[in-house]
């Protein structure tokens, strides 16, 4: 029998990679420290804040022993900021709103004070190492850097925002408003990705490539099938003409035209 | 394309008019009259991977045994047509596999225009299908002609598309799985 699935990776794979997102948690009672595969969990010390991985903190969430502090994006105030950004700023017509900034990358408003907000991590050998996405925290409490910071969507913002949603609401600033604004940031999301149709035959032709800055995890799965499918029939029709183009490139390589400048130097030499 | 694909053994059996160069002794049958000669100059729809070896001395420069012409799916009447509105065009009733027969005939033919348009019609044409499955209006909404003109490519495609929305919604609680 056929596999059941369809290609690509369904939403619930999707929520399982994003259970290993770090967010923070007050406990109730107390914990050892867990020795886990994905690193130690710290003991948990009931006022005092710690940071768990998603699935645990779920877990312990719904047994009543531990409170989840939303990541500071989750909270109606930034959300309707982004969903301004996106549905009413001029820059971000046709943008998705940035992603979180990166460790050491200066955000959009200070660029002068550089202050790296990266934290050197050690291996369990004692090698340093800078985590990148998705190791890094974007989902606990304290991953907002400063108030100034244009509040961001981090890559797991769907599956983060809706298993909160759905196991912590009572944690939550205003859960339904929140839950209002989710969807209407993904509704305002899609519609772009949808009528982002136009650029998607620079990817098609060789050497090109369509940005997708600040897109979601389970929004590039969800979109997945139908993007790479009208590549595909673009490439397809085009592929005569990108065989005629290439063809005419050896040519003049052949001929000795090409002298390694830039290609339009190259439709210029054409013309002799 | 794999050799397996389904698709592109229909592909393959789509009609496409060739005439004959030279005459054939005893090939009436593909004429329906078996036993008989074909006679230069007859012209007559043969399936796609029929005409395509046939014509290959086209390629080589010896004398060839058909030339093929342009599928009515693909004449200049429909390019025009796509032209004015992709949107409205019955793909469907043109060739099943509209997008898989252009795309081959654009192997055998140098066609730069035509290339540009298909791909534009594509285009404007995907965009709109992706609307529609995400936004799904029922078997008898105003998109349901436009649903039924899509051709193989486009079905699958907005199969995928709104598979994966249905998913989305089921995972988020906003469907029940049936």
């Amino acid at each position: 029998m056929a596999f059941p699935h369809p290609r690509g990776i369904i939403p619930s794979e999707i929520a399982f990679l994003a259970e290993m997102e770090m967010v923070t948690v007050v406990p109730r009672q107390r914990l050892e420290g867990l020795e886990l595969l994905g690193g130690p969990i710290e003991p948990l010390v009931p006022p005092r804040r710690a940071s768990l991985p998603l699935w645990l903190a779920l877990l312990l969430k719904r047994q009543r022993r531990a409170n989840i502090i939303p990541p500071a994006w989750l909270h109606p105030d930034p959300l309707g900021l982004i969903l301004e950004v996106e549905s009413q700023h001029q820059d971000y017509k046709n943008a998705f709103s940035p992603p979180p900034p990166l460790p050491g990358q200066p955000s959009v408003q200070d660029r002068a004070a550089l202050e790296p907000i990266a934290r050197p991590q050690y291996t369990p050998d004692g090698d340093r190492y800078y985590p990148s996405p998705p190791f890094l925290a974007q989902n606990t409490a304290q991953a907002s850097t400063s108030a100034r910071d244009m509040p961001a969507l981090p890559f797991h913002w769907v599956e983060v925002g809706n298993m909160l949603l759905d196991a912590a609401s009572d944690d939550l600033v205003d859960p339904d408003q929140t839950r209002r604004l989710l969807k209407d940031l993904r509704e305002v999301r899609m519609a772009k990705m949808r009528s982002g149709v136009d650029v998607l035959d620079a990817a098609a032709t060789g050497g090109g490539g369509v940005a997708l800055t600040g897109v979601g995890a389970m929004e590039v799965g969800e979109e997945r099938g139908f993007v790479a499918g009208v590549v595909n029939g673009l490439r397809k029709i085009g592929a005569s003409k990108e065989q005629a183009r290439r063809e005419a490139m050896a040519e003049q390589r052949a001929n000795g035209g090409y002298d390694g400048t830039q290609d339009d130097e190259e439709e210029d030499y054409m013309e002799f | 394309m794999s050799y397996y694909d389904v698709d592109s053994i229909l592909t393959d059996a789509q009609k496409l008019p060739c005439t004959f160069e030279l005459e054939v002794p005893g090939l009436g049958i593909l004429e329906g009259n078996p036993g008989e000669d074909i006679k230069a100059g007859t012209r007559m729809d043969l399936p796609l991977w029929l005409g395509e070896m046939l014509s290959i001395g086209a390629r080589l420069g010896t004398s060839r045994l058909v030339t093929l012409d342009m599928p009515d799916a693909l004449s200049e009447r429909v390019m025009n047509a796509l032209k004015a509105d992709p949107r409205t065009v019955d793909l469907r009733a043109l060739a099943p596999h509209f997008y898989s027969l252009s795309e081959r005939i654009l192997e055998i033919f140098e066609e730069e225009e035509m290339v540009d348009v298909l791909s534009d019609t594509f285009k404007k044409r995907a965009a709109e299908i992706a609307d529609h499955a995400h936004n799904p209006r029922g078997a008898v909404g105003d998109g349901v002609d436009f649903l039924r003109g899509l051709d193989e490519t486009e079905r699958q495609l907005f199969r995928s598309a709104h598979d994966r929305a249905k998913e989305m919604r089921i995972w988020s609680g906003e469907a029940k799985r049936k």
